[in-house]
């Protein structure tokens, strides 16, 4: 069984990052007839997008990612409210804090330099109409020129990504779920975007469709040079396409680093779970999940998230959150264990 | 050696478009296997969207019939049950588990109920008493007990307890079959082996077979005995799981395992570039 | 205890839930009062008549020697009597018809469904004026009420209908089938409460609409007009010229009242409809943040 190969790549770490998220918080602020509930869904969440690099987010549900990218690409509505924090883009026409621009231009880099691809296919492209008039509808003002000109682009770029440019003619329900989801990945990339947020693209799909969708995002980050957030709970994925990793549990990050480095030695007893308990076919190790299950949101165990869960968890993890830190270049972990053993300080 | 379930040549079209059927799928065709009662066993039947295994399971659970062939459950074929006695004394020997554990249990009310439910119809259970000890033993099979799960909603419990839930509503009948149809798909990585692991202990240790669908090779590598793989309707390969899944020798099977995103090469840097994908159908 | 609770919470919450609770509340202690009445309804001239509101009479009196509040204690109890009476066996049988044709589905749904359109179409009030020409005197309220009712299912039926075939494709429908559950209890234990809030807010409907069914049916003549009832009164209020008369009370009070019972109805069944919804309930016990 070959395993699947990918093209280098070597995203820049010098120049500065297209994506600065810092100290994000995204809570759930509910009231009906008395009863007010508070879902931390995103708790103080810093990490940073390099241009020209995939960077994925991994994480189960009620991890939080999902919210995390919304609120990333300012997608979202109260109940849920950003109550503190920034998130910052750093495009070629200057640095824009997403939440201190006005909805007008908000909407202006929609698509052209910040694009979105959702897991449902059929959330973007309209039923009823051609393929061809999706196109039209969501890149048309961006691009220009006469129709003619505008729709011989769209050829070619579909062409570029080995889509037959004869599909915008066809209605989505006439075309497979994986053409549907090729399609919309081209949708988000004809205005070459900056950046594009990839949120669970392929979880829908059989294998056989995943890899040449994997494949086509590849070919597309290479061509384009954007920056990808790849978001998804499956570490396959994660391992086969990414160039840095964050794993989120319960609202907020806990270990980051180069993919390679968090295969090859994940520091959070969460992310080692997450990778040992993946059945792998050909070998016969016996496999298990973790006891208990993700916390409820709206009231979160105190100290650190997991600890409950946790097999090397001390009582400084009920009392203090650990902070996420350096503990090798590049890698970060937010555990009291792990920094005890990587520095060789004592736990108190 | 008796059978527990045989599927003989079985099939199922269905027609589109109208009055005059223009269209015509075939998404079972001529499925053939047979499980045996002595020796309870893990089966997989293993395909993507489209390769009709819901299909081929809702008729093994008897909530559709097949156009061809039959399937008969111990000796007896499942056409011919009609009557309400009949179609109860099935379901208390093969019981499904179901792929979204959240929608599988209403949510304006408690998750003991389908328990107690089925207690009280498939085992004769009359007193309280005897109604919770039995959902009690089925819960326990699947590492819950009452006393945790009682009177608690659906959305207070993870994908992973919510379906262990619906694992053990399943058992409560004591069924000889369990079909499952995507049980983990839509359970976090962390809590999939936990349940994979408990069809395990549920053949092992009490004598359940189970048939168990998935699109996920992995799983299936771990815990199954005997595996089939369907494309469009029809089974391409079969036979003991890994010896299927370590050497497959249909082209199916073969792009299928290639497709399978491998998890230990995370070290990317070491392989050469990709040649440029063909253009895609 | 629940119950209490929900009030409780209701009331402190929700602006339109009190409001239509005191206006309903009021319109049911003057259908209640009736029971107190000194004199008996369907006697005339008892009193002075045409008598202005005074502190004798308190909404003072008809030209037909009636007490306008007392007459009207009666009226309102015999036509809120009513409008209850259709407004819940229109429902039983909307939600029957509704849930069956649903969950079955086939052949079951479609002929349902037939006879549920053939009633949707027949025009309401012409037929009810049919069926008093042919009955006359043999008109009483227990048969216009079941006629009544036998109308005013139809809409009904299919808002439950769409419901129901949703629900039936719901996952834990069929685990509930696969646990041994029998039809009937498929829909009355796991169907109705998501049902429920459609059906309460289309009985708040009904019952507005079925008073104005008789409201408008007395006003023209066309019931037992001896049975004092709101129509009944503008009624006789029409056939003594009491505008023209300027004996305005006998009109406005009534109308007043069977005003404020709609809007009551309207404010507590828009009020409550958002509580008893299921995503709200939902959003209220934990789930679906």
């Amino acid at each position: 069984m070959t395993p699947a190969p990918l093209p280098t790549r070597r995203p820049s770490p010098a120049a500065a990052p297209l994506l600065e998220v810092s100290d994000l918080k995204a809570y759930y602020q509910m009231r009906f007839f008395g009863v007010t509930r508070e879902v931390r869904a995103v708790d103080d969440v810093t990490f940073a997008v390099r241009r020209n690099e995939i960077y994925g987010l991994a994480g189960e549900s009620s991890s939080g990612k999902t919210t995390l990218i919304k609120t990333i690409a300012r997608a979202i509505r109260p109940p849920l409210n950003v109550v503190g924090g920034s998130v910052t883009f750093d495009f070629q026409d200057g640095r824009r804090d997403v939440y201190a621009m006005t909805p007008a231009q908000v909407d202006a880099i929609r698509w052209s330099r910040l694009s979105y691809v959702s897991q449902g296919s059929m959330n973007v492209l309209n039923p009823v109409r051609r393929i061809r008039s999706s196109f039209v509808d969501f890149a048309a003002r961006h691009i220009g020129g006469t129709r003619q000109a505008f729709f011989a682009a769209v050829a070619a770029h579909l062409r570029r990504l080995s889509l037959d440019p004869k599909v915008l003619d066809a209605y989505p329900h006439e075309l497979s779920g994986g053409m549907r989801q090729r399609l919309t990945i081209a949708l988000a990339t004809i205005c070459r975007p900056e950046f594009v947020i990839a949120d669970e693209p392929t979880t829908a799909l059989d294998v056989i469709v995943q890899k040449g969708v994997l494949a086509m995002l590849r070919e597309i980050q290479q061509e384009i040079g954007s920056s990808i957030l790849f978001v998804t709970h499956d570490m396959a994925v994660h391992a086969n396409l990414t160039d840095r990793l964050g794993i989120m549990y319960a609202g907020r990050l806990v270990e980051e680093g180069p993919t390679t480095e968090i295969f090859r030695r994940p520091f959070h007893p969460y992310t080692a779970n997450l990778i040992s308990s993946l059945p792998r076919i050909g070998d016969d190790v016996r496999r298990s999940g973790l006891p208990g299950a993700p916390p409820n949101l709206a009231d979160p165990p105190s100290g650190c998230r997991f600890h409950p869960r946790c097999p090397l968890a001390v009582p400084r993890c009920r009392e203090a959150v650990p902070p996420l830190e350096e503990l090798e270049p590049g890698h970060r972990v937010a555990c009291h264990v792990a920094k005890a053993r990587a520095t060789g300080a004592a736990l108190s | 050696m008796t059978t527990l379930l045989e599927v003989r040549q079985v099939g199922k079209t269905f027609r589109s478009g109208g009055l005059f059927g223009r269209h015509v799928v075939r998404a079972v065709d001529g499925v053939d296997f047979a499980l045996a009662s002595e020796r309870p066993e893990v089966f997989t039947i293993i395909g993507e969207s489209g390769s009709g295994k819901s299909t081929l399971a809702r008729m093994i659970l008897n909530s559709t019939s097949p156009d061809g062939g039959s399937i008969l459950f111990r000796g007896r074929d499942l056409a011919t049950i009609r009557s309400r006695r009949d179609r109860l004394a099935f379901m208390a020997e093969v019981q499904p588990v179901f792929q979204n554990p959240f929608e599988a249990f209403n949510p304006l009310k408690r998750v003991d109920r389908y328990l107690f439910m089925g207690a009280r119809r498939f085992c004769g259970a009359r007193t309280r008493d005897e109604v919770e000890a039995r959902a009690d033993a089925a819960l326990r099979k699947v590492g819950l007990s009452l006393a945790e799960v009682r009177g608690r909603f659906p959305h207070e419990m993870s994908g992973g307890q919510l379906q262990r839930v619906a694992i053990a509503r399943a058992l409560v009948p004591e069924p000889a079959l369990v079909v499952a149809d995507e049980p983990v798909s839509m359970i976090d990585a962390s809590l999939r082996m936990t349940i994979v692991n408990m069809f395990r202990t549920l053949r092992d240790a009490f004598g359940v077979s189970i048939i168990y669908i998935t699109h996920d090779l992995a799983t299936a590598y771990t815990i199954s005995d005997r595996l089939i793989i369907m494309e469009k309707g029809r089974v391409v390969e079969s036979g003991p799981a890994r010896a299927v899944l370590d050497a497959p020798s249909h082209p199916y099977s073969i792009r299928l395992l290639q497709a399978v995103l491998p998890v230990g090469n995370a070290w990317r840097d070491e392989r050469p570039a990709e040649p440029r994908p063909q253009p895609a159908a | 205890m629940r119950i209490l609770a929900i009030l409780r919470d209701l009331l402190r919450y929700n602006i339109e839930f009190a409001a239509g609770l005191v206006l309903v509340g009021l319109v049911a202690v003057m259908a209640l009062l009736s029971f107190a009445s000194p004199y008996p309804a369907l006697d005339v001239y008892v009193v002075p008549p045409d008598v202005p509101p005074s502190w004798d009479y308190f909404l003072g009196t008809t030209s037909r020697g009636q007490d306008v509040f007392w007459q009207l204690t009666v009226a309102i109890r015999n036509t809120l009597t009513f409008g209850l009476v259709v407004a819940a066996l229109s429902r039983i049988i909307a939600l029957v018809v509704g849930l069956v044709a649903g969950y079955k589905g086939g052949w079951v749904d479609r002929v349902l469904m037939s006879i549920n359109d053939t009633f949707v179409v027949i025009p309401l009030f012409p037929i009810l004026v049919l069926f008093y020409f042919i009955m006359r005197d043999a008109m009483s309220w227990a048969m216009l009420a079941l006629i009544t009712a036998a109308l005013g299912w139809a809409y009904d039926a299919r808002l439950i209908r769409a419901m129901a075939m949703s629900l039936r494709t719901r996952e834990f429908t069929r685990q509930a089938y696969f646990s041994g559950a029998s039809t009937g209890r498929i829909l009355v234990q796991e169907h109705l409460p998501f049902v429920l809030p459609i059906v309460f807010s289309t009985t708040m409907n009904n019952i507005n609409w079925s008073i104005g069914i008789e409201v408008t049916l007395s006003v023209l003549g066309f019931t037992d007009i001896n049975t004092p009832t709101i129509g009944g009164m503008i009624y006789w209020a029409n056939q003594h010229t009491a505008l023209v008369a300027g004996v305005w009370w006998w009109i406005a009070f009534p109308v007043a009242l069977v005003v404020m019972l709609f809007v009551g109805l309207f404010l507590l069944a828009i009020s409550m409809n958002e509580y008893i919804d299921p995503r709200s309930r939902l959003a209220r016990m934990g789930g679906g943040a």
